[in-house]
């Protein structure tokens, strides 16, 4: 049983970053706008660092979808939506309004952006910690 | 100590693969160019309807660009209105809608010229605002707006958004 929740917290977090990943991809210039309106990064520092974030999000959902070395990417994953949420919440509580930028489209950073990384925070955290699970009966 | 060493060997990978993969985006980030938030940007407080935020450009001086396709149009009125009659070339983009698509048609231009149907232009200083967030650098809108470019007997057509899928049809004259 536990296998499988871990199988399904694998798939689900690597299809999350992946569909991340593949939304901004093609508009990395939009999203470098939105990576500058958290007001956290130099300015000349954004644009190499939100492709990089990008790319980070595409591998890790990769390798969370694929099963090897799933441990580290979810290990990963942990750290990027640690990150995200740490991001979301100061510019919520500078009151800073802006778009979250977490799928490629308009959505407005909100507390909820928050607890919905806090939800995705779980089951990584359960893949890095316990493993990539599998069908098989325990 | 290995499954960390993993992580940062998949977080470095990851981020060269980014970097990469930059240039093969559509719409990629300008890596040499700072990238400044909204609210530096902008350089200074505006406050809600204290004056335009984005520059002017007349009819006069917009018609030649139109003629020319040296600038991007985007009609910022509603997709009825559009298609009775617009700018040549024009994108629609009302506020609201995403700029995704239309960004897609409007960054080989340098200059952007962005219109409505009301000569006080809100609606299209809302949508520049948005091009601009969206990283469009030169973004004017048309004075006086389509009421004006109208009233100059500027050149129109009509139809549906191209990128709607159907092509527009030119009009043979200038719009009344």
């Amino acid at each position: 049983m536990r296998g499988r929740l871990l199988l399904a917290a694998r798939l689900l977090t690597g299809a999350v970053f992946l569909y991340a990943a593949a939304t901004k991809l093609p508009d990395l210039a939009s999203f470098a706008v939105d990576v500058a309106n958290y007001r956290l990064l130099p300015a000349a520092a954004v644009p190499p660092a939100a492709a990089a974030l990008v790319g980070v999000e595409l591998l890790a959902g990769l390798a969370l979808l694929l099963g090897p070395w799933s441990r580290a990417a979810a290990l990963v994953a942990s750290g990027l939506l640690l990150l995200f949420i740490a991001g979301l919440a100061q510019a919520l509580l500078r009151g800073i309004d802006l778009r979250c930028g977490c799928f490629g489209d308009a959505e407005p950073a909100t507390w909820l952006t928050v607890l919905r990384d806090g939800a995705f925070l779980v089951p990584a955290l359960a893949v890095a910690r316990f493993g990539r699970g599998g069908w098989r009966r325990e | 100590m290995r499954l960390l060493l993993q992580a940062l060997l998949l977080a470095a990978a990851g981020a060269a693969a980014g970097l990469a993969l930059n240039p093969l985006s559509p719409r990629p980030a300008r890596l040499s160019a700072p990238v400044r938030s909204a609210a530096e940007a902008a350089g200074s407080c505006q406050l809600p309807g204290a004056g335009p935020v984005a520059p002017r450009i007349t009819v006069g001086e917009a018609a030649p660009m139109c003629l020319a396709c040296s600038a991007g149009f985007v009609d910022a009125r509603s997709a009825a209105e559009f298609a009775a009659g617009h700018v040549p070339g024009a994108v629609h983009l009302a506020p609201g809608e995403s700029p995704t698509a239309a960004l897609l048609r409007l960054e080989k231009f340098r200059t952007v010229v962005v219109y409505d149907g009301d000569p006080f232009a809100a609606q299209a200083e809302a949508v520049a605002g948005v091009l601009r967030a969206r990283g469009l650098t030169d973004v004017r809108v048309l004075a006086g707006s389509w009421p004006a470019w109208t009233a100059a007997g500027a050149p129109g057509e009509s139809g549906p958004c191209p990128g709607c899928g159907v092509a527009s049809s030119r009009l043979p004259e200038a719009m009344p």
